[in-house]
């Protein structure tokens, strides 16, 4: 034990005087809130301000249709409004309004021509013609204004006052303060399901390096001439382990500072905390093991390689199981409690993923948490049982691969 | 009771035979020297008996000891191929490897400065390691091998990448530490280095023992019918019929006579025909003249069958 807490220390400590250490706890954050904030702030801004020109013979409904877009819940555009006397003068806007969004310099994003249905009863046609063939969001405004005037024009129609129908018109909310803002608590989810997938990616790696550099530098000899290969695997993996630890630690001090701040409270909302107590524990605990599982199998790897670049054509095996986790995160927010959900939560290389965004979604029985740990335990002992006599024995037969007598030879041994 | 113990210990990687058959022990307080070109199995015999790996056959014992782990406590070990942690500063390097060895921090970092003084590199303990010329790394290796305080001292190519100063340094050090009454192996493919220093020692080619026993014995087996003469001028005295071969590198000539000769006549010989002597040495054959003459008769002894390497 002394030999693992030597090793884990030494791994610690110099991983973490490193500057990348230092520029990644610190950028990552940063960069998440720009990303954040950023994203919450342009979501407010984003209402449509572009300029178009409606083509229409039908006065009233040409003027509701501006009045919609100009100040509509989602849109602040500027309209022109032209009104054609005959067929041959619309034809003649049609062709000065094709010119204007031909000509780089005009400021038209768009236009929109009415045409009245035949049967006077029909609804009208329209057709929008736009400067991008690609400008979908204008078009979606475009199409949510048109509904809305149409459906107000036609409850006027039926006798409707305009106050009955704005009362109608106005958007539905409902009341969640009670449980929780199931938005917010989704959105939790889905981002500890990133941190945690983001955090296991890249240590994982780390311990697999950590385990190439003795081979690299040659200290290994050395090492091996005084402990176990099993002490020093267990020695990185927690070494390296601490280290993740600490950064998403001060991650989630920094995610809990930015979220009290007023800024935070009049983006986000206020009443509910995004991420609960019991999710953070959860999220710790299956952190932890979710770290100690993926990187026994980064340690395998590492122990089976030579270099960094033999390494990089095995880690599909740390990127196969998360790409799995990352499939079955669909099927788990329609059904969290399905029966695939069930069993795919309790597979040890799936749980610290799948049984956390679980547990944040639903309420997960106590019996398949506890399972779930102790699966997991057993899947970090079996593969350091295993990785480290690989690393032994693929160490030192310098290319002559072991057979069972060898290895049980070397089980007795050590 | 020696303190190593090798009995016919064999060990084979896949289809190479790394160690044949080999068999010596190492008395208290020598200095044993592990002799053979390269390939020829030093490395594997030294990680036998460290434990990295184990014999396909035959028994090591240590201190008196059949293997084990906890004996390594005792053995200070250099390998061949030098390993520091590359980012680490020098001073915690030391300490750490000294904790590994079962020192305390205070205890290794006593050790570690002492011995930083004792070899010259106080002014490199803040650095990195990385930073370090490559004489500088192995000295700190060397070091690092030594703060336990160990019995056994085993050392694969010590003086191999060191510069001439350095490499006397090391040797006086080893010399001293034999003194204190520790117990020295190392190998080496260069065999003119250990003439001097080696108690005893055994000679390995092609996995298989050539030649082992002390130092002073071997030599006094071999006959004394080497001269050595530096020389200016005439040369006619090397067709002197003691002489039964000589190679001449222009002014140093290096001769073995027939068997039973004079090298008194040949001295008043070259005297008389003019040649300038200013050295002239008569000496038994050298270890490696030695090495190549027992691979030669010997090469036809070893059995076909297990030259697999070949």
């Amino acid at each position: 034990m002394h030999n693992i807490w030597l090793i884990a220390k030494r791994e610690y400590l110099e991983r973490i005087r490193t500057k990348a250490f230092l520029i990644a706890t610190i950028l990552i954050p940063l960069f998440m809130g720009v990303f954040v904030f950023g994203s919450g702030y342009l979501a407010t801004r984003t209402k449509s301000s572009a300029k178009i020109a409606i083509v229409s013979t039908d006065a009233s409904f040409a003027t509701d249709l501006k009045q919609e877009l100009q100040s509509g819940k989602n849109s602040s555009m500027r309209v022109d409004l032209l009104a054609p006397d005959s067929p041959s003068s619309s034809d003649e806007i049609r062709a000065s309004l094709d010119h204007n969004l031909h000509d780089n310099s005009g400021d038209l994003t768009g236009y929109l021509v009415v045409t009245p249905p035949v049967p006077s009863s029909g609804r009208p046609l329209f057709t929008y013609v736009p400067r991008s063939a690609g400008d979908i969001s204008t078009e979606d405004t475009l199409s949510t204004a048109i509904q809305n005037v149409l459906t107000r024009e036609g409850l006027t129609h039926q006798g409707m006052g305009s106050a009955d129908i704005a009362a109608l018109m106005t958007p539905v909310k409902i009341d969640t303060s009670k449980t929780g803002d199931s938005r917010a608590a989704f959105g939790a989810a889905y981002l500890l399901f990133f941190l945690m997938y983001m955090v296991i990616m890249l240590y994982g790696m780390n311990t697999a390096r950590s385990i190439i550099e003795e081979k690299t530098s040659r200290v290994f000899e050395v090492m091996l001439s005084t402990i176990k290969p099993e002490e020093m695997l267990a020695g990185k993996i927690l070494g390296v382990g601490a280290v993740g630890i600490t950064q998403v630690g001060v991650w989630m001090l920094a995610a809990a500072i930015l979220g009290s701040t007023s800024l935070a409270t009049s983006l986000i909302g206020t009443g509910h905390a995004l991420i609960s107590f019991t999710q953070i524990f959860f999220f710790i605990a299956y952190f932890i093991f979710g770290f100690l599982v993926y990187s026994s199998i980064a340690a395998a790897l590492g122990a089976m390689t030579n270099s960094e670049q033999e390494l990089q054509q095995l880690n599909m095996f740390l990127v196969i199981p998360l790409a799995f986790c990352f499939l079955m995160i669909f099927v788990i927010v329609h059904a969290p409690n399905s029966t695939l959900a069930q069993v795919v939560s309790l597979i040890p290389f799936c749980s610290p993923l799948l049984m956390n965004f679980r547990i944040s979604l639903t309420s997960v029985p106590p019996w398949q948490i506890g399972l779930s740990f102790v699966l997991m335990s057993l899947t970090i002992l079996a593969i350091l049982w295993v990785a480290s006599r690989i690393y032994r024995v693929g160490i030192l037969m310098y290319g002559k691969k072991p057979n069972l007598p060898e290895i049980l030879r070397w089980l007795k041994y050590s | 009771m020696p303190i190593v113990e090798l009995q016919h210990v064999r060990k084979a990687y896949d289809t190479k035979i790394a160690v044949a058959d080999l068999s010596f022990t190492i008395e208290p307080g020598s200095m044993f020297g592990l002799l053979g070109p390269n390939g020829s199995g030093k490395t594997s015999s030294i990680r036998m008996m460290i434990g990295i790996t184990v014999p396909d056959s035959g028994t090591v014992e240590l201190f008196g000891q059949p293997f084990n782990r906890d004996l390594l406590k005792r053995v200070g070990y250099l390998p061949e191929e030098r390993g520091l942690y590359k980012k680490m500063k020098v001073m915690d390097q030391l300490i750490f490897l000294g904790q590994l060895h079962g020192l305390d921090a205070i205890t290794a970092s006593k050790r570690a400065h002492h011995w930083c003084d004792r070899l010259g590199i106080i002014p490199s303990i803040a650095k990195k390691t990385e930073e370090l010329s490559k004489g500088m790394q192995q000295k700190i290796q060397f070091i690092s091998t030594l703060l336990h305080e160990p019995d056994l001292i085993i050392m694969d190519e010590p003086f191999s990448g060191l510069d001439p100063v350095n490499a006397v340094l090391l040797m006086d050090t080893l010399v001293d530490l034999r003194k204190q009454g520790r117990t020295i192996l190392f190998s080496t493919h260069r065999m003119d280095q250990v003439e001097k220093i080696c108690d005893n020692i055994c000679l390995i080619h092609n996995s298989h023992l050539v030649l082992s026993g002390s130092m002073r014995e071997i030599k006094s087996r071999y006959p004394v019918n080497r001269v050595l003469i530096n020389f200016t001028g005439d040369d006619s005295f090397l067709s002197h019929p003691a002489i039964h071969s000589a190679k001449n590198y222009g002014g140093h000539v290096e001769i073995r006579l027939n068997d039973g000769a004079d090298a008194q006549s040949l001295l008043a010989d070259a005297v008389r025909t003019g040649a300038r002597i200013t050295r002239f040495e008569v000496m038994e054959p050298t270890l490696e003249e030695i090495f190549i003459e027992k691979v030669t008769e010997g090469s036809a002894g070893i059995p076909a069958g297990e030259k697999v390497n070949a």
